[in-house]
């Protein structure tokens, strides 16, 4: 047995070099250099962590991928429940009529607009404004993230318009600025 | 739920078994409308989920309420087309509206999905 | 309710920011594709912790519901691994102050490592290695429950010593001392193994 006590002849301990470990910290970090008994110590304890992450590997490959049945079965069990988000309201015929569009259905008609371009994906997006007010200006703000090299101005310029047109069928909403920001560059999958 | 004191015919107190079943096909009719959701929001009636698991049956689709001989209406939908899903939530209202007449309702249709 | 299959493919190739950004905007599609990404770590992590195949699968749907819930209170959608996995840490532990207090028998048809043997498809050269893990996971089962707690959740899961304190409701320093002890204990046994 290489270590009968915690403490190490040269007067450190194994929990203090297990801490140094995780936090870069230790009393007189020059010591560590020059004494073998610390030395080989870590070493032990690198070495330990290093079969930990091959446990990890082994455990991670025996829980199987995200797409298999497993996973499929537990989403299918989750009901995600839309989010509504606040409540738009539409102009109905009847006065006793009452019509509203969610914010949420809008956010999702957004996403959609921007997945469906070749090259891009939407991230998060914010109406701002008072949506629950009929006429009051609003403003879109939409993340995108973009695959190298597409020429994101023009991307922009486009989604811009299509979000525009889009809008302007399917909400009573009055846009008055739609802002893209580009927020990842994403590499071309093989 | 207790009858009004005052109703002024007995058969506008209490919404005909039935009636909840045909404003749903009138709604899935009109073009345009994808889905019925839950009148009432899965969050919301937690209990009524747990029941209707039990009991096998399931949630209503169409919200129906009677206050004073007014038939209140809720519809959750989903919108899939081309057409402006805002027209589309105000054909389901008046669909609705005429289907129930000489009835008075009052009308909530909430657009939750537009798209695909 | 998801998107398209074309849509669904791209999503797996977004950042997981992106993704946890629209998710708390109310995207399932986008919740989807994170809870696949990261859920084997996340079964792995659960199943080390509660030792239960059963369970395990229990805290991951659990865990799922309460992060769709709770999305838009995450701050910073980077960290969206990190706080999937202290979700996972929680739930496993409730779980196994639940068993505990039910005194259930031990199902060894449902124990973790009941199934698992050195992979006969393992090349050869991996062999030793596999073997190696094996007689990791034996000296683990045989540690003290609070310290195979803390080294799972700095190992698996790359807590801090704080994060790791908060999961388990007991002190920094004592989650320092655990670890080490559990450390200690399991380089000495694969001293001795070699
Ligand atoms: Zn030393």
């Amino acid at each position: 047995m290489n270590y009968p006590r915690d403490t190490l002849e040269c007067g450190h301990s194994l929990a203090e070099l297990s801490a140094y470990l995780d936090t870069g910290q230790i009393a007189d970090p020059a010591h560590l250099d020059s004494c073998p008994e610390c030395q080989a110590g870590l070493a032990s304890l690198r070495k330990l962590s290093a079969l930990g992450s091959e446990l990890l590997s082994s455990d991670v490959a025996d829980a199987g991928s995200g797409s298999d049945d497993w996973m499929q079965s537990i989403l299918d069990n989750l009901r995600l429940e839309l989010r509504p988000g606040r409540s738009i309201p539409l102009q109905s015929v009847h006065p006793d009529d009452t019509l509203w569009e969610t914010e949420g259905s809008i956010s999702a008609l957004i996403r959609s607009v921007v997945d469906a371009h070749p090259g891009t994906a939407a991230g998060k997006c914010r109406l701002h404004g008072d949506v629950t007010t009929p006429g009051t200006l609003i403003t879109v703000e939409v993340e995108i993230a973009v695959v190298y090299g597409h020429s994101m101005e023009e991307r922009a310029d486009q989604l811009r318009e299509e979000l525009a047109r889009t809008l302007a069928t399917h909400t009573e909403l009055a846009i008055e600025a739609i802002n893209i920001t580009v927020t990842d560059v994403l590499e071309e999958q093989p | 739920m207790t009858e009004p004191l005052e109703a002024a015919e007995p058969s506008a107190s209490t919404p005909p078994t039935g009636v909840a079943e045909e404003l749903l096909d009138v709604v899935q009719s009109v073009p345009g409308v994808s889905a019925v959701y839950p009148a009432q929001p899965l969050w919301q009636s937690i209990a009524g989920a747990a029941l209707s698991a039990v009991t096998g049956e399931p949630l209503p689709l169409i919200g129906l309420t009677d206050t004073a001989g007014t038939l209140a209406v809720k519809a959750r939908i989903g919108v899939s087309t081309p057409r402006p899903a805002p027209a589309v939530a105000r054909e389901v209202a008046d669909a609705i509206r005429r289907h129930l007449l000489p009835r008075a309702a009052a009308v909530e249709v909430s657009v939750v999905k537009v798209g695909s | 309710m998801t998107g398209s299959p074309a849509a669904q493919h791209q999503l797996d190739l977004v950042p997981d920011a992106l993704l946890a950004g629209r998710a708390a905007d109310g995207d399932t599609a986008a919740f989807e594709a994170l809870a696949r990404r990261h859920g084997p770590l996340m079964r792995a992590t659960a199943r080390r912790l509660t030792g239960s195949l059963a369970d395990a699968d229990d805290v991951v749907q659990e865990t799922l519901v309460q992060a769709w819930k709770q999305l838009d209170s995450l701050r910073d959608p980077a960290a969206v691994k990190g706080w999937l996995l202290r979700i996972v840490g929680s739930r496993s532990i409730d779980y196994l102050r639940k068993r505990r207090n039910h005194a259930d028998l031990d199902d060894a048809e449902n124990h973790v490592d009941q199934h698992t043997r050195p992979r006969p498809e393992d090349p050869e050269g991996n062999a030793l290695s596999s073997s190696r893990v094996e007689a990791l996971k034996a000296a683990l089962a045989a540690l003290p429950e609070e310290q195979r707690r803390c080294w799972v959740l700095k190992e698996f899961n790359d807590q801090s010593y704080e994060e790791i304190a908060l999961t388990l409701n007991i002190s920094p320093d004592s989650v320092r001392g655990r670890l080490a002890r559990a450390r200690i204990t399991l380089a000495r046994r694969m001293e001795e193994w070699r």
